[in-house]
């Protein structure tokens, strides 16, 4: 845990020595960090960061494993219903160009961005910072990535889109005959590897690696 | 000990720290290059402006239909409550559930818990620091949650697409809610946890 200290001698520390809560601005000596370990916030609670090992390597065969998944959990068929003898299946695709047709043009702009578009664009981020910090080379643009990563993290939805295939599948049910597709065994999957994704790269030691202070990083 | 009050800026991006540089200059952050402030500019105006602006949509984004199921010609439209007692009535309680708590509970809880949160901070009242911080951890983390209706019904208009024998079109107030989803989530961006403390603590130091 950390202690905030008395204010006088903060004030002469060097700043790599403080750390200061990004919630409630509190400053902080800086705890050092065993492996595994996380800090937070003594006033807030908010989670400083964390000291996690082989962070590189693990989130790179994570990226590389949801980019994978991310075309068939895309456009392979989730679910397909069958009513009188016709058939229809159910891809996120189609779900954002059916709405697009039915003349519902923003929020078909709106699903495309949440379920396909962003969670595509956030791996490709950490894609590219990630080879980045490996390969040591164009560390601006990674720090640049990094920063769009931020901003579109809360808008990709997989798993509030996951929620909605089990509600349609519930108000469908009773409806017609339903048969679930590879699709959706692909889109699980691409969801769970992308939450432990989120989990396993700790922004806190990304940033470092980036800028170069932290070498343990790809350890 | 507030790091604003040792002349010290977190950045807002990559949480680096940055000493302040003098008065009126516009400061980047040394690590990550991303413009660092004090506090966001104006964050309570946003959010208010941000904030009224949902709250006008959720009007339309309740009374209008958000989508049309028709069967054999006949169309019905569906609002999101009647989309909810619907569900209830065919038994689905658990699913109609999660519907209505992700749709009219979670929504409403944030219109209501930003304003709080806002009216708090500008009032220095009525709550404590620790119940607003929980309130918009809260809000954030349950802000995404809402779209899911947006979700299931983009899922319906596909799947359920068999010309005149059965079809699902969405309708107006779908486009309504999608707004107050996006315009909350933005307002709960703009607002900056930071100011629930600065004045919790300066009440404490009778500064």
């Amino acid at each position: 845990m950390t202690e905030p200290v008395d204010s006088h001698q903060l004030d002469d520390l060097p700043l790599e020595q403080l750390v200061a809560c990004h919630e409630c601005d509190l400053l902080m000596r800086k705890p050092v960090l065993k492996l595994d370990e996380k800090a937070h916030c003594p006033r807030c609670g908010y989670e400083l960061y964390a000291h996690r090992h082989n962070v590189v390597q693990r989130s790179l065969a994570l990226v590389l494993a949801a980019l994978l998944l991310y075309v068939p959990a895309n456009f392979l068929p989730i679910m397909q219903l069958h009513l009188l003898g016709q058939t229809s299946d159910d891809t996120v695709w189609s779900g954002v160009v059916g709405l697009y047709n039915t003349g519902m043009r923003g929020v078909a702009v709106v699903v495309f961005l949440c379920s396909m578009a962003i969670p595509l664009l956030k791996l490709l981020c950490q894609l590219a910072v990630l080879l980045s910090i490996r390969l040591n080379i164009g560390r601006s643009y990674g720090l640049l990535l990094y920063r769009i990563y931020h901003h579109l993290r809360d808008w990709g939805m997989l798993e509030v889109y996951f929620m909605g295939v089990l509600v349609a599948m519930v108000k469908l049910v009773d409806l017609a005959e339903l048969s679930l597709g590879l699709g959706l065994a692909c889109f699980i999957s691409l969801l769970l590897v992308q939450v432990w994704l989120e989990v396993v790269m700790s922004p806190h030691q990304i940033w470092s690696a980036l800028s170069g202070e932290d070498l343990h990083a790809c350890d | 000990m507030r790091a604003i009050d040792a002349g010290i800026l977190i950045c807002g991006e990559c949480h680096e720290l940055n000493r302040q540089a003098p008065e009126g200059v516009s400061q980047t952050c040394s690590r990550c290059g991303a413009i660092v402030h004090a506090r966001r500019p104006n964050s309570l105006a946003r959010t208010w402006a941000l904030l009224i602006t949902a709250a006008i949509l959720y009007i339309p984004a309740n009374v209008l239909p958000i989508m049309t199921v028709s069967a054999l010609g006949q169309g019905s439209p569906d609002t999101i409550m009647s989309g909810v007692i619907t569900l209830m009535k065919h038994g689905m309680l658990p699913i109609a559930a999660v519907v209505f708590i992700a749709s009219i509970l979670v929504p409403t809880f944030k219109l209501v818990g930003i304003a709080l949160l806002l009216y708090s901070v500008q009032r220095h009242q009525p709550l404590s620091a620790r119940q607003r911080i929980l309130m918009y951890r809260f809000i954030e983390f349950i802000g995404r949650w809402s779209m899911l209706d947006i979700f299931v019904i983009a899922i319906l208009v596909a799947v359920v697409n068999f010309g005149r024998i059965a079809s699902v079109e969405a309708n107006l107030g779908a486009v309504a809610f999608a707004s107050v989803v996006i315009l909350t989530m933005l307002a709960a961006v703009t607002f900056d946890p930071r100011l629930i403390w600065d004045n919790t603590e300066s009440d404490d130091d009778h500064e």
